[in-house]
């Protein structure tokens, strides 16, 4: 019997959770879940010749200190994070064969907010739902429903080993990382002339209040009160006005229902981008039409299907 | 004005749309027997069923027909299918004598109303386990808090607006809370993590005098 190949976690970083392609069970109240940039996820995950569904890890502003105890493959994509292999530069946006015993030391980043490091094989981890992404809020997925902790060790599955492809991804294919952000998005039939304007004229910081829930912007916007409006499937990337006028822009892990006015929903070729703001970082809503939000979804779609098709024929050809 | 049985379809962003609709819980069972190509996800809401889709499948105006077709195959569902689920609570919630003296009961006869009814989960959402129980009488009708609490116990039994529900976990929370159970809402290690599904009966059983 082959031993699944696993990794020791010496510093866990900020917020670092096992994360897949996230859980379809919105009817039963659980929420979406998954990596926040899933073009980060798929590119990692085709790097090293997984499914693009596979769980890996994501970093959130600071990584994780990790230490291989078998030979593997990684690839880290994402926000350019600073990392270090036993000391020496690790590249991001490559697969990188590691030997057992290498220590990969990721630290901060200047830019964005997360990255996704993909293993050869895929994380192991709780399966709930269907998904392995871990959901902090109620506890369950992943690593015991939990961030890391120092002294975890994570298991992978167990893949042949591969010979690492030498190609890099095109720059062009990879999420925003601000600090400015233009984000495309659609009114629904609660956004009024005023709300509009007042919400995609001007430039949003984002707040302090930043997590895989949602994303508060520090502005208030003039809010009309409706007390009778009641509990509504959020949609992803669904913008809510709660009754003090600051939006909340919803992540993979908002509740699936929400009580609150929601005058604007981010066109889903943007989504990937709301997992990448941090504090500080500047937004700007850019009204678009049902069209053109799938006539960009479409064009990237082209280029990240292409990019899995070709990395997949690598790791499949013998 | 829509037309005569036009149904009520609208795009909600670019991956979604929005059913309004008497036959919503009809649709989310035909859809999950018979899933239409492209969508990903059908979530239910009172009157409300919200058809997540994935745009590089299917188009919204090639969904909105499928979606309009299905609904003029279907009928309402005179009969409930789903079960009955008894839940023991202890009433005694720090709302409780508030709500009793708002609609004009002693305490105990506020918990008899309450024990009296059957409700039913109307939809699941808002946290994993949550039900929106409907079947309250005007007369037993809460207003929410003006300020949520931030934390409200896990097992809370509350009221609020048209709903009663049971919060599966601590959270913060804007209902009165009336009374509290050790039923065990979502487990995500049981074969059937969620207690309960939409069109479930639910009736309160009053188990205060047990401890008392």
């Amino acid at each position: 019997m082959v031993e699944s190949p696993s990794l020791t976690v010496e510093r866990p970083g900020l917020l670092t959770t096992v994360q897949d392609a996230g859980r379809r069970s919105r009817a039963l109240g659980v929420p979406e879940g998954g990596a926040a940039d899933p073009v980060a996820r798929r590119l990692a995950n085709a790097l090293v010749g997984n499914s693009a569904d596979a769980a890996g890890l994501e970093l959130t502003l600071s990584g994780p200190t990790l230490r291989f105890h078998a030979d593997a493959l990684i690839s880290l994509c994402g926000a350019p994070f600073e990392a270090r292999l036993d000391g020496g530069p690790f590249p991001l946006w490559r697969a990188v064969p590691i030997r057992a015993g290498q220590t990969l030391s990721i630290l901060g980043t200047g830019r964005g907010a997360r990255a996704f490091l993909a293993v050869r094989g895929g994380l192991d981890g709780q399966e709930a739902f269907g998904s392995r992404s871990t959901d902090l809020r109620t506890g369950f997925g992943g690593l015991e429903g939990r961030a890391l902790r120092a002294g975890d060790r994570l298991f992978c599955f167990v893949r042949p080993h591969a010979k690492p492809l030498r190609a890099f991804i095109n720059p062009d294919l990879q999420t925003p990382t601000g600090p400015n952000f233009v984000l495309r998005a659609l009114p629904t039939p609660e956004a009024t002339p005023d709300l509009l304007a007042a919400l995609c004229g001007p430039t949003l910081t984002v707040s302090g209040q930043a997590d895989r829930m949602g994303v508060r912007l520090s502005e208030s916007v003039p809010t009309p009160h409706d007390p009778t409006r009641i509990s509504f499937p959020n949609p992803p990337g669904a913008v809510q006005l709660p009754p003090d006028g600051r939006p909340i822009l919803l992540l993979p892990d908002a509740g699936t229902h929400g009580g609150y006015l929601t005058p604007l929903v981010v066109a889903s070729v943007d989504c990937p981008a709301l997992g990448q703001l941090r504090p500080g970082d500047r937004v700007r809503f850019q009204v678009v039409t049902v069209r053109e939000a799938h006539g960009a979804l479409r064009a990237r779609e082209r280029s990240l299907r292409a990019v899995e098709a070709a990395l997949s024929w690598w790791y499949m050809r013998k | 004005m829509l037309e005569a049985g036009a149904p009520d379809i609208t795009p909600l962003g670019d991956a979604a749309l929005v059913v309004r609709s008497p036959l919503a819980r009809e649709l989310l069972a035909s859809l999950t027997g018979r899933p239409l190509p492209g969508v990903r996800e059908a979530v239910p809401a009172l009157g409300v069923l919200t058809v997540l889709y994935d745009p590089l499948t299917v188009g919204p105006e090639e969904l909105t027909a499928a979606l309009a077709w299905r609904l003029s195959g279907l009928e309402a569902q005179s009969e409930n299918t789903g079960r009955t689920l008894t839940l023991p609570v202890t009433f005694g919630g720090p709302d409780l004598a508030w709500c009793a003296e708002r609609v004009g009961l002693d305490v105990p006869g506020l918990v008899r109303a309450l024990c009296g009814l059957t409700l039913e989960v109307a939809f699941l959402g808002f946290t994993p386990g949550f039900a929106f129980l409907t079947g309250l009488p005007e007369g037993l009708r809460m207003p929410r808090l003006d300020t949520p609490c931030e934390r409200v116990p896990a097992g809370s039994v509350a009221l609020g607006g048209p709903w009663a529900g049971v919060y599966p976990r601590e959270t913060p929370g804007g209902w009165r809370i009336v009374g509290h159970t050790d039923a065990v809402l979502f487990d995500v290690a049981r074969a059937d993590p969620v207690l309960w599904r939409a069109g479930d009966r639910v009736r309160f059983e009053n188990v205060s005098e047990l401890d008392g």
